[in-house]
């Protein structure tokens, strides 16, 4: 058969779009060449758990009901969420006080506090090579054309329902191969009244004309 | 002949620089968690702040063992044509307020309440930071990298550098962490390839010692 669907090629195209977004991620610059940063992605049906635990955070975490609500949005055409975590503790041995302890020792020897979004603290050092890794999974994901944008919230569901183990720190990039650009300017999430009401709310004082009036 | 060599050198360093407006470009357009504005890139292209920054290297290098590495870093650095500094400015005093934990303290308002490592000479960061929101430097720092590839222009990361500039007090007053990138166009990246022993043996020392120190003295004997 030698002709071959759009749908075909967008889809074969996307998953050879994530590795490559691995490979750059993994190659990406590191504070003193650590590389043992873990990726994995997530796709179709294994989003939906995500999507929902997101989503149920509700008034809790508005940001990240918005998030669960888009990434349910998402799933109705090809897209993938590339997962990148690392452990937290330190062997860098920069002893630079960042954390908050003076030394590396005293940072991997101090009690781990963990919760639903990471475990902690966590050495700066390792954030970074985590955050770089991110920026340059994005950076390839934005040169071959995907649809792109990080979240920190899907990671940290992602690492709450375990679907990513053996780390403390994570960060995920979603990308997609929509129609339109799905990321940027979401406004079919909410109607006009209620976007008209979040604002007032938030900016009380805009719509005010004159300072010294009384609130009612 | 020799006009054309110095104007080639002169460009050079010309190119250096514009190179660096371009790196800082690409470093404050890159990504920031939410959108809210955090880093500042700063560019040192002057010589003589480029040295003041490697001797407050080398004084620190002194300060513990851990750190005797900025010593190399200083080598390294002088021969850098322009160094950009990355700052994050609201780690310290303005947490992200999402509660992430990546700090260890679980809450933001526990980490407000958390105090600051002391002023000593041995902490170079002034911990415990926000770490969500520093992790913008990440991304700046990446920014930066990468349109100083698609230059085609050499680069060193150094985070020691960033620590001194911090403790000259040359970044903003809010300033929690940076880190410095260096970039060179030379036809020999100064950033790769580094023997050890560096800081004392490198292009600078050899060439005192081997040409400005032994060839005078062969000279007036062998004339």
């Amino acid at each position: 058969m030698a002709i071959k669907e759009m749908s075909q090629l967008i889809g074969n195209g996307l998953d050879r779009a994530v590795e490559l977004m691995a490979v750059a991620a993994h190659n990406s610059f590191r504070f003193k060449d650590r590389n043992n940063i873990k990726i994995i992605t997530v796709e179709g049906e294994d989003l939906e758990q995500i999507a929902e635990y997101c989503f149920s955070l509700g008034d809790m975490a508005p940001l990240a009901a918005r998030d669960g609500r888009h990434l349910a949005q998402l799933m109705k055409e090809p897209c993938s969420l590339m997962i990148i975590g690392d452990t937290r503790k330190s062997e860098f041995n920069y002893n630079c006080g960042a954390c908050g302890y003076k030394t590396c020792a005293e940072l991997n020897k101090a009690e781990e506090v963990e919760s639903l979004t990471a475990n902690g603290p966590s050495c700066m050092f390792k954030n970074l090579n985590l955050g770089i890794a991110a920026n340059a999974a994005a950076s390839m994901a934005h040169r071959l054309g995907l649809h792109c944008r990080v979240f920190s919230t899907l990671a940290f569901s992602a690492l709450a329902l375990e679907v990513i183990t053996g780390v403390d720190i994570v960060i995920s990039i979603s990308v997609s191969v929509a129609k339109k650009n799905p990321y940027f300017d979401r406004h079919e999430f909410w109607t006009k009244e209620h976007w008209d009401e979040i604002f007032a709310k938030e900016f009380p004082t805009y719509n005010r004309g004159f300072i010294g009036a009384v609130e009612d | 002949m020799e006009r054309s060599i110095k104007q080639y050198e002169m460009d050079r360093v010309e190119a250096a620089r514009v190179a660096a407006r371009l790196i800082l470009a690409s470093g404050t357009t890159s990504p920031r968690v939410g959108g809210v504005g955090e880093c500042s890139i700063h560019i040192f292209d002057d010589e003589c702040d480029i040295e003041d920054i490697c001797q407050e290297m080398e004084e620190m290098a002194e300060i513990k063992k851990s750190w005797s590495f900025f010593k190399r870093d200083a080598a390294m650095l002088r021969d850098a044509d322009v160094v950009l500094v990355a700052t994050s400015l609201r780690c310290v005093e303005d947490p992200a307020d999402i509660n992430c934990n990546l700090c260890g303290k679980l809450v933001c308002e526990y980490l407000k309440e958390e105090e600051k490592l002391t002023d000593d000479p041995d902490v170079a960061f002034r911990g415990p930071l926000c770490i969500f929101r520093a992790a913008n430097i990440a991304y700046a720092l990446d920014g930066m990298m990468s349109q100083a590839r698609n230059l085609g222009i050499d680069y060193g990361v150094f985070w020691s550098a960033g620590a001194a500039a911090m403790r000259m007090r040359l970044l903003p007053k809010n300033t929690g962490f940076s880190l410095a990138m260096g970039i060179s166009i030379t036809e020999k990246s100064p950033f790769r390839d580094i023997p050890k022993r560096y800081a004392e043996i490198n292009q600078r020392s050899m060439n005192d010692r081997m040409i400005q120190r032994l060839w005078p003295q062969f000279r007036s004997i062998y004339s």
